[in-house]
């Protein structure tokens, strides 16, 4: 029984702490996702250390349940959006070659459904856009998680750029902080280059 | 019988071990400046969200009926014996005909929201955002638009309350020991959380919270509900000063946080 304790101390003992999370300055800010992706933010944010997959960064400003800017920088075909959590019971739809700008909007919303057991979601409005250039879909939609039940609403503009998917998404809670850092994103988002 | 002596004494050093992890983390947290004497402020007990279920071998919460129901009532009966040692007037949420039911219930759960990401993002100093380390920086809130809602008028203070409980499965706790031995895969059996924070109804700024994400006391029983309310209210702003006690009382009844 004592070996058993001092090896479940040791198993318990191993878990390491997380990483820093890093200070975004305003300023030009090159490779965001391991990527192509650059882009100039007028205001501070906070870079989470936390990955959730190869080619995606997280910013925000309180937290990512407050508020959350997604880069999803050059996600190629036949990979998820994110790291899969239950690649066998689970699997996420994957980015394909032959897709097109307006399956953007349900390739995320499937992709939620499954990852995040969001219950509720609801795409809003889509619009051609151009994203450095390049023709892209801007978006907006509505979505719950079970986990919270907070009603969060979410902006974002796509576009595949030699056969790889750039999206960028904002969400925030629909009270208060949707509306509170909105205008922060779009700012970043139109200084968005590949 | 192996079995069970083997789940106790995991249990046992996963309590431990998760108790030295919450040494390292803050609960409470305070707006700079911010003080509430006893007897200066009105203040809204909004009616607490509870959840309670079950946390399955894979570790996905699934939720329970029955469960819930008792901790809402047991949570309910326990605030109600806490509320007259608050030092302040606090009075239960009343609607009232205002029909704002559904808006108070969001602003519930942002209360919640927000009160995860300052444990995460403030209080864990491992994980504290860059823009939340600067000097006597507590900037939260839920906006100040609530300062509208008419079923809130009056009150100074509103006193927002979370519980969220997932209790292990005996697949969960199984697999919990199993992955003792596989390091790196370290894995918990059940989740006691809670947050109780007063978000002043003039400006929305949350100027106290008290938040733990391994609280004790099953609100599933009347007994559990009164420690988890008693640790969920501990350090409560405007509560009057306790009168000395005496050294045999103190030695008798010492007050411990967890």
């Amino acid at each position: 029984m004592k070996r058993l304790l001092i090896g479940l101390s040791l198993g318990l003992a191993v878990v390491a702490p997380a990483s820093a999370n890093s200070l975004v300055t305003a300023g030009p800010r090159p490779h965001i996702a391991e990527s192509r992706f650059s882009a100039s933010p007028t205001d501070e944010w906070n870079r989470l250390s936390r990955k959730d997959g190869k080619n995606v960064e997280i910013w925000t400003r309180d937290g990512d349940q407050l508020n959350k800017v997604t880069f999803f920088g050059g996600i190629p075909s036949g990979k998820p959006l994110v790291r899969e959590i239950d690649k066998k019971h689970q699997p996420l739809p994957k980015v394909a070659a032959d897709m097109l700008i307006t399956d953007i909007p349900v390739l995320l919303e499937s992709t939620y459904r499954i990852q995040y057991a969001v219950t509720q979601m609801e795409v809003d409005s889509q619009e051609p856009a151009t994203l450095s250039g390049h023709k892209a879909i801007r978006f907006t939609y509505r979505f719950a998680r079970e986990d919270d039940g907070v009603r969060r609403r979410g902006e974002a503009i796509g576009a595949f750029v030699d056969g790889q998917l750039y999206l960028v998404t904002y969400e925030a809670p629909a009270l208060y902080f949707f509306d509170k850092d909105v205008e922060k994103y779009r700012k970043l988002a139109a200084t968005l280059a590949l | 019988m192996k079995i069970t002596r083997l789940l106790r004494a995991a249990c046992a050093v996963a309590i431990a071990a998760t108790g030295m992890s919450a040494v390292a983390q803050e609960k409470t947290g305070n707006k700079p400046g911010f003080a509430l004497a006893p007897g200066t402020a009105r203040i809204v007990l909004m009616r607490p969200t509870i959840w309670v279920g079950e946390q399955s071998t894979g570790g996905m919460a699934e939720p329970n009926a029955d469960w819930t129901m008792q901790a809402r009532e047991t949570i309910a009966r326990a605030l109600a014996d806490a509320q007259a040692g608050l030092g302040n007037v606090v009075i239960s949420y009343d609607e009232g005909s205002s029909g704002e039911g559904a808006l108070v219930s969001e602003y519930s759960q942002l209360f919640g929201a927000v009160a995860e990401s300052v444990i995460e993002y403030q209080f864990f100093s491992g994980n504290r955002l860059p823009t939340k380390k600067r000097k006597d920086s507590f900037d939260w809130g839920v906006g100040g638009d609530i300062a509208r809602l008419k079923s809130l008028e009056g009150g100074d203070y509103a006193l927002f309350i979370n519980v969220h409980d997932e209790y292990g499965s005996t697949g969960r706790k199984i697999l919990q020991i199993v992955s003792l031995f596989a390091p790196g895969a370290a894995v918990t059996s059940g989740v006691h959380k809670g947050h109780a924070g007063l978000v002043d109804l003039k400006t929305g700024e949350l100027v106290w919270l008290n938040a733990d994400q391994q609280m004790g006391g099953d609100v599933r029983t009347a007994e559990g509900a009164a420690k988890r309310v008693s640790q969920l209210l501990e350090g409560f702003p405007g509560r009057p000063a306790e009168a000395p006690a005496t050294a045999a009382a103190a030695t008798a009844s010492p007050t411990t946080g967890e």
